[in-house]
């Protein structure tokens, strides 16, 4: 047993909104720079939908991740053989048109035009060449356009879907969408770390965090390859491959990463996970059946003595461990069983992990007396004089999922590599918390009803509370229980403090110069 | 203290250059007699009674031209050829060569003058080097090499290939920018050549060799090759590579290129959306 700690996402997606904030917030901080302005550290796609680089979930396009051979497992694009043999010539790379050309407009010709006949407009340029372009592509293109045939019918998830299945997905009255905030998974078996020939990318050691190092990168982008998720971005000004940082600076501080900190949604969480280092291997080789339960294995219970132990044989501050066993994501990970990895398959156990939408309910439409019901609405309240109900309660209790507008199986290769039991287990949970609320607050659910649904999924009413305080209540320090970072106990693994002790206080980060020259 | 240290490291460094400037200079001006001159710029081409080189046997020149004549020659022999003088032409077409411009003062031209009218003046300059014995096959692989560039000049010149071509099996593709030196053995004679190399009186080679002298023995090298070079030329005719040569570097180039397209044909060339892009519509 050789435990690490590791700090871990979950992404609620019932919550999010897709109203980008994260996106900008993360953009304003970081990628707003020459030679970055293409990338998005974070962003959110619209589901289904190509995303972004479009069909970056298509390895047979993009060639990354790693895929098992025989017992162990190899990169899909990468590695050593792979890797060396194409070092000059990385087949695999997305162009700037895969992710998209950025651009700006010339506001300034808004103000500054002669009179003239017409309205001066501010023509759109290239933010790379400078030139006036023609849109062809944004970051989120295809933002809720949930049934085009362009994108959303272009969705690599859809693959697997038979034809009536993909048909039957996009009708007018059953289409829907729902939205995907990504960002790096800071990865236990990180893609992008094994495949640099450089050796510049590296998992921080005391929180896991996935890091370029800018000063031994040298452009060989296999990175960008590897990474099955295309979250590690080449910077065509500085010459060096950048990725989400999560913020470490911020977390360092205590403060939650940016994009977290500002999700108007609320739907994301951050906390310690505590994990078993020597089984990385083992897990990520695993059949595709298994990886799922095997991942959610290598992740320990942080009340478990021995894993105590281990952790602190490790060097694993006290302070981290607290977190640990405060932590949300813990919590909706393992506890409760209602987070999974976006895209097990690709084998590089991710780190951040989602509750899986329940969609817009099915809904009916019936015929109802309101009568009773207008009468007691007061003289300003706008009152309808038709008699139909928008019913969102159901007669048979899991009903509704399997009539959910998508198949189980889009969502399945998804986030359980095909398995479909796992995201309706998740489902049914979300489902009975939701039940169960309802008995309590509106009251048209009967309490056997409700209870029935939480034993079915194995809560206790005490759980389901705790699931509804986390996901709807939570303040911000039940979101982001961030450990103390203990920078120094880190440094310390490095060099020698003593070393520095006596000769620094007042200091320069560059020598200063030497009197007489 | 340091740095006044310093400072006389730097004077003596500096006394030092300007010293070995001096007694270069003082070197220079020993070599002024008019027989060293001679040695230096002339007799790589003419002999004074021994028969004509690259250029005449200057032998009773002074009696043959005026000296008015011989000064603006030497100092500028293809400015006396353009100017239409008959003489001038004459020689030039004669020995299918212009004579190198001499950088010498009008001092140096009447000392070599006056030396070449002393009785007997000329032979012994021109006849320093007569007796070199023949050279041995690893003398001349030797110069084979030197003149390729395998072996390089001890005193750091560049090597023959890089502006010159010889004719012969074993020399391949050298330089177009100066004489083809195939004939050369035959067009200077053994003399000839060995005072071009020590003394290169062409002013784009005496700068290539400016103080990076050829050594005795990589000469004599050097000249056994040439000779061998000029001797074999008589008997067979190497091939001549033209335009196969440049043929092949086309084949060469479309081979290369087709190996790496080969190799790179599953490299994704394109947008995944290059298709929706060719449809949207462009402002100009
Ligand atoms: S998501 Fe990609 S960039 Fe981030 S750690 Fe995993 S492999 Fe690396
Ligand atoms: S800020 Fe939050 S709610 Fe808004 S798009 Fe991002 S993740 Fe979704």
């Amino acid at each position: 047993m050789d435990i690490r700690s590791q700090i871990s996402m979950v992404f609620h997606l019932d919550k999010c909104i897709g109203c980008h904030t994260c996106s900008v917030a993360c953009k304003n901080i970081w990628t707003d720079r020459k030679g970055a302005e293409y990338m998005w550290w974070n962003n959110v796609e619209t589901k289904p939908g190509t995303g972004y680089p479009t069909k970056w979930e298509d390895q047979g396009i993009y060639h990354g991740g790693w895929e098992k051979n025989g017992d162990g497992i190899s990169l899909r694009g990468a590695g050593k053989r792979k890797g060396l043999l194409n070092i000059f010539h990385n087949p695999s790379l997305p162009v700037i048109d895969d992710y998209y050309e950025p651009f700006t407009y010339k506001y300034l010709d808004l103000i500054e035009s002669a009179a003239g006949d017409d309205q001066p407009t501010a023509r759109p340029v290239s933010m790379i060449t400078g030139k006036p372009i023609d849109i062809k592509m944004g970051p989120n293109w295809d933002d809720d356009l949930s049934g085009t045939p362009d994108y959303a019918r272009n969705d690599p998830n859809l693959k697997k879907l038979s034809a009536a299945e993909q048909e039957a997905m996009f009708q007018l009255e059953r289409m829907a969408f729902f939205y995907l905030p990504r960002i790096c998974n800071h990865c236990l078996n990180p893609a992008c770390v094994a495949s640099c020939p450089s050796g510049a990318i590296y998992k921080r050691g005391e929180d896991g965090v996935v890091l370029i190092n800018q000063n031994v990168c040298r452009a060989w982008r296999m990175c960008v390859t590897a990474c099955p998720y295309k979250k590690s971005y080449y910077n065509w000004h500085t010459g060096k491959s950048e990725k989400c940082i999560l913020c470490y600076p911020r977390i360092e501080a205590g403060y939650a990463p940016a994009c977290m900190h500002s999700c108007v949604g609320r739907i994301r969480y951050l906390g310690v996970i505590l994990y078993d280092a020597d089984r990385i291997h083992e897990v990520a080789s695993a059949s595709e059946g298994e990886l799922i339960n095997r991942h959610m294995d290598i992740l320990v219970d942080p009340f478990d003595p021995t894993v105590i132990a281990s952790a602190k044989k490790n060097g694993i501050a006290d302070s981290t461990i607290q977190a640990a066993q405060n932590s949300p994501t813990y919590k909706f990970v393992k506890e409760w069983g209602l987070a999974l990895p976006l895209h097990a398959e690709f084998r590089t156990l991710p780190m951040l992990f989602y509750v899986p939408p329940l969609l817009p309910v099915m809904a009916t439409v019936k015929e109802v007396r309101n009568r009773k019901q207008t009468e007691k609405l007061g003289p300003i309240s706008k009152v309808w004089d038709n008699d139909w109900l928008y019913d969102t309660s159901t007669e048979e209790i899991w009903g509704t999922i399997d009539q959910a507008r998508f198949p189980l199986k889009y969502l399945a290769n998804m986030f359980s590599a095909g398995d479909e039991s796992k995201i309706k287990e998740r489902l049914k949970k979300l489902m009975a918390v939701r039940i169960y609320r309802r008995w309590k607050t509106v009251g048209d659910i009967t309490e056997k009803k409700a209870m029935d649904a939480l034993r079915e999924v194995g809560y206790t009413p005490e759980i389901a509370d705790n699931v509804y305080y986390l996901t709807s209540l939570a303040k911000f320090d039940d979101r982001f229980v961030i450990p103390a970072a203990h920078r120094e106990h880190a440094i310390e693994m490095l060099e020698f403090t003593g070393d520095k002790k006596g000769s620094t206080g007042f200091g320069f980060k560059e020598d200063t110069m030497k009197r007489g020259l | 203290m340091n740095n006044w240290g310093f400072a006389n490291q730097k004077t003596i460094a500096a006394i030092c250059v300007v010293s070995w400037g001096l007694i270069g200079s003082n070197w220079a001006l020993a070599q002024d007699s008019g027989k060293e001159l001679f040695q230096q710029r002339c007799a790589a081409c003419h002999t004074v009674g021994e028969g004509r080189r690259v250029g005449p046997d200057l032998v009773g020149v002074n009696d043959r031209r005026s000296a008015s004549w011989l000064l603006k020659f030497i100092t500028a022999s293809q400015s006396v050829i353009k100017s239409g003088d008959p003489t001038a032409i004459g020689l030039f077409k004669e020995y299918q060569i212009v004579m190198p411009d001499q950088s010498l003062s009008g001092e140096q031209i009447k000392v070599i003058l006056d030396y070449i009218k002393e009785p007997g003046g000329g032979q012994e300059a021109s006849a320093v080097t007569a007796t070199a014995p023949e050279a041995t096959d690893q003398e001349i692989a030797k110069g084979q090499d030197l003149f390729q560039g395998k072996i390089r000049f001890s005193g750091g010149g560049p090597s023959c290939i890089s502006c010159h071509n010889v004719k012969n099996e074993a020399v391949f593709g050298g330089g177009i920018l100066a004489k083809e030196l195939t004939t050369v053995y035959s067009r200077v004679g053994e003399q000839g050549l060995r005072a071009i190399l020590t003394n290169p009186p062409f002013p784009v080679m005496k700068a290539a060799f400016d103080g990076k002298p050829i050594l005795d023995d990589e000469t004599h090298a050097l000249v056994g090759f040439l000779k061998l070079a000029d001797k074999e030329n008589a008997f067979h005719q190497p091939r001549e590579y033209g335009w196969i040569m440049f043929g092949s570097g086309c084949v060469g180039v479309i081979a290369l290129l087709s190996f790496y397209s080969f190799v790179g044909r599953r490299r994704k060339k394109y947008s995944v959306n290059q298709e929706i892009y060719d449809r949207q519509i462009r402002s100009e």
